[in-house]
């Protein structure tokens, strides 16, 4: 009974997985959801900036993270918009810019926001940490066009950009390691503005050491990370949507543990010769 | 045929007759993004289709999706730095502008790094490789030293006093030690060293432990997305 | 030809290494001209590896189809996608392959409903197995791993709403290993990894550390 249990076609599992993530959506369960002091530090960042203040948002990020991300990013901009930040969108992954854009317009025609003097977006640079190095020294010789090839030094917003330095804010949106081996050591070490970040749950253990250092001072981890912020921004989207789905999916998974490290003990006890 | 084929069928007629049912009910539009919509989920239960066995529906997708993302990155080089940095820099001069000569050599370093396709030539790639390298060196060791030793060191040796934020200052300081300890393989792992890295090794654990639990986090996340996808965009029925 | 093959590349190397050392240290203007332009040059030399990639992708699939290796369907079929993608990417929404490129028409099309929908589902797939790993083979086998399992296990439920509904123990729990002993841990492999990257790129500088070169004669 016990080997039937442990030898359980994996097929099973599966369905309960997708069980535990397809049930929650379609009940449309909601849970309370309550931030984290990251989160919150990375909402104080933007909610202590003054309305004209000029944000670099950096999309760090591609296809295979968007539902973790886009969700931040939507949130995020939402915010900014709303304090009357000016942003300056940035990629630095390739597939990041049909992303940006998607959610640029979405808050353009949200905010009613005026291109070039509201925000700008200057589409996707090759070259990683060089990027960043390039923007240090001279904004405009990184980019010196927009996404649709005017030039930044037409643009109102950009026009009176130099360097890193005329950033209020930098807020990387990052699917690999761009927050720690390429914003901070390339772009924050030097110029030391205010850096926060959203990024997927999979690297946000990596970045506890900068929280506690200073060198970032707020953090988005995951889908659970969005969820926070849309929280605050008292904007439920997609991200607390999703959080009574990932709670049972939790559940489930915690569950497994249990039975299957349960099942692997009794077994031991019952058959002593097996144990190793 | 197999049992795998008649599945295989089955599916594949569910989802051309919950397709046809979409349209005909207005759920989908008749129209391109309707088609958008109807090739996403297709996408998606073709790659899922994985979890019951490798199959050529899968293999197809996958296929798929690397020639189209190959392209898709192609766009993105092309006109913004390509294109618009390097051929522009000469063609679309205005009156009174000047090139960028110095431009001309990192140009030639590209084109150099190309030589790597060629069985004569490839050691000329070999000049790009050294000064991609060697500056990437260069540009690491101080940046590296200042953020993330320095830096990562001045928090860690903190006074420590008799309060909860003292005992985890120590807990922090122990752990570090520890890890650190235990990375280091140049002293035989034995008496006061051994025990050290012990204690490396379980700050490392329960390190681990928080990664598996985010890792989780992110790949529920993502079928999350997916779910919703095929559950709101596609089926209608959130 | 020893001196173009080998020697000149470590001479590259050492000169530019040095050089982007120095930059660092030196406030003067023109150490800060000289580091927009390095990395700018940086930049643009990346970009070219791209097409380096390209390469080899559309040669391996190429290399399948004239060999009729076992699954060349499957790479005629990357081909044709990557052929459709392509008259996209040169159409550009009717502007051509000389204006920015416009995510619109075509191009926006296949990347929304094949690139997105595929990309995020590979990912997906992993949330199964990492299930199925999890009822399998995650053991509390010596202390080490039963550490390892009861901290995934209070890090899955504390950053989660049902951990909280469930005991405020879980995200008490979890801010405490998140910033306390999973602080630790990373802190000393980031230490760690750094002395390595600066050993390993003064190895580089100094041409001790050749394997960037790649084989071939020497």
């Amino acid at each position: 009974m016990i080997q039937k249990l442990l030898d359980i076609d994996r097929r099973i599992i599966f369905v309960l997985v997708f069980v535990a993530v397809a049930v929650p959506l379609l009940a449309g369960m909601v849970m309370p959801i309550t931030p984290t002091k990251e989160v919150q530090a990375a909402y104080d960042e933007i909610e202590k900036r003054a309305a004209g203040d000029v944000v670099l948002v950096s999309f760090s990020y591609g296809a295979s993270t968007v539902p973790e991300m886009q969700p931040m990013a939507r949130a995020i901009l939402r915010h900014a918009f709303r304090r009357e930040l000016k942003i300056v969108a940035i990629c630095l992954w390739p597939e990041a810019t049909g992303l940006a854009q998607e959610v640029l317009e979405d808050m353009a025609a949200e905010f009613e926001l005026q291109y070039g003097v509201d925000y700008t977006f200057m589409g996707y640079k090759p070259g990683n940490f060089s990027v960043i190095l390039n923007m240090g020294q001279d904004f405009h010789s990184a980019f010196p066009q927009d996404n649709w090839g005017a030039k930044a030094d037409e643009l109102e917003l950009t026009r009176p950009l130099r360097s890193l330095k005329d950033f209020d804010l930098v807020f990387d949106l990052a699917a690999g390691d761009s927050i720690e081996f390429w914003w901070i050591p390339y772009g924050q070490e030097k110029f030391g503005f205010p850096f926060a970040a959203g990024c997927t749950a999979v690297m946000a253990p990596d970045l506890y050491p900068f929280l506690d250092s200073g060198q970032l001072n707020g953090l988005l981890g995951g889908l659970a990370g969005a969820a926070e912020y849309e929280t605050l921004v008292n904007h439920p989207g997609k991200a607390s949507k999703g959080m009574s789905a990932q709670s049972f999916a939790h559940l489930i998974i915690v569950a497994f543990v249990i039975i299957g490290n349960t099942a692997y003990f009794v077994s031991r006890r019952t058959r002593p010769e097996q144990r190793s | 045929m197999t049992r795998d084929t008649y599945v295989f069928l089955a599916v594949l007629l569910l989802f051309v007759v919950t397709n046809i049912g979409l349209v005909a009910s207005g759920i989908l539009a008749a129209d391109w993004t309707g088609l958008g919509v109807i090739t996403g989920a297709g996408m998606t239960l073709a790659l899922y289709s994985f979890l019951y066995k490798d199959n050529p529906l899968f293999k197809f997708a996958e296929h798929v999706f690397v020639g189209v993302a190959a392209a898709y990155i192609f766009g993105q080089y092309w006109y913004p730095t390509i294109y618009g940095e390097l051929i522009a820099e000469w063609t679309d001069l205005e009156v009174g502008e000047t090139a960028n000569w110095w431009l001309l050599a990192p140009t030639a370093l590209g084109f150099l790094m190309l030589t790597r396709f060629s069985l004569r030539f490839a050691w000329l790639s070999r000049y790009s490789f050294a000064f991609f390298v060697g500056l990437g060196a260069g540009l690491t060791i101080p940046r590296y030293i200042s953020s993330f030793i320095l830096a990562q060191i001045e928090p860690t040796l903190q006074p420590l006093s008799l309060s909860w934020d003292g005992f985890n200052l120590l807990v922090i300081l122990v752990g570090v030690i520890g890890v650190l300890v235990y990375f280091f393989f140049s002293v035989e792992h034995t008496g006061v060293a051994g025990r050290v890295s012990k204690v490396g090794i379980w700050f490392l654990m329960v390190s681990f432990g928080a990664s598996f639990g985010y890792t989780v986090m992110a790949r529920i996340s993502l079928l999350i997305g997916r779910v919703t996808f095929l559950f709101e965009d596609w089926l209608h029925l959130m | 030809m020893l001196f173009f093959n080998r020697t000149l590349p470590l001479i590259i190397a050492f000169a530019f290494g040095m050089l982007g050392i120095v930059i660092y240290y030196v406030p003067h203007s023109g150490a800060q001209s000289v580091e927009r332009e390095m990395a700018l040059w940086v930049r643009i030399v990346f970009a070219f590896s791209y097409l380096l990639g390209l390469y080899s992708l559309l040669n391996l699939h190429w290399q399948r189809i004239r060999q009729h290796a076992a699954g060349w369907g499957y790479s005629l079929v990357a081909i044709a996608s990557f052929s459709l993608m392509m008259l996209f990417v040169i159409y550009n929404d009717g502007k051509g392959p000389f204006a920015a490129q416009a995510e619109a028409g075509g191009y926006k099309w296949l990347f929304d409903n094949v690139h997105v929908a595929c990309a995020s589902t590979m990912f997906s797939i992993l949330a199964f197995f990492i299930a199925s790993a999890a009822y399998r083979t995650f053991r509390a086998r010596t202390p080490e791993a039963a550490l390892l399992l009861v901290a995934a296990v209070i890090v899955m439920l504390g950053r989660v709403p049902i951990g909280r509904e469930i005991s405020e123990f879980f995200p008490a729990a979890t801010d405490w290993l998140l910033n306390v002993p999973n602080l630790a841990a990373k802190r000393g492999i980031l230490l760690g990894v750094s002395l390595g990257a600066i050993a390993t790129s003064l190895r580089i500088i100094f041409g001790i550390e050749r394997s960037y070169l790649g084989g071939g004669d020497e």
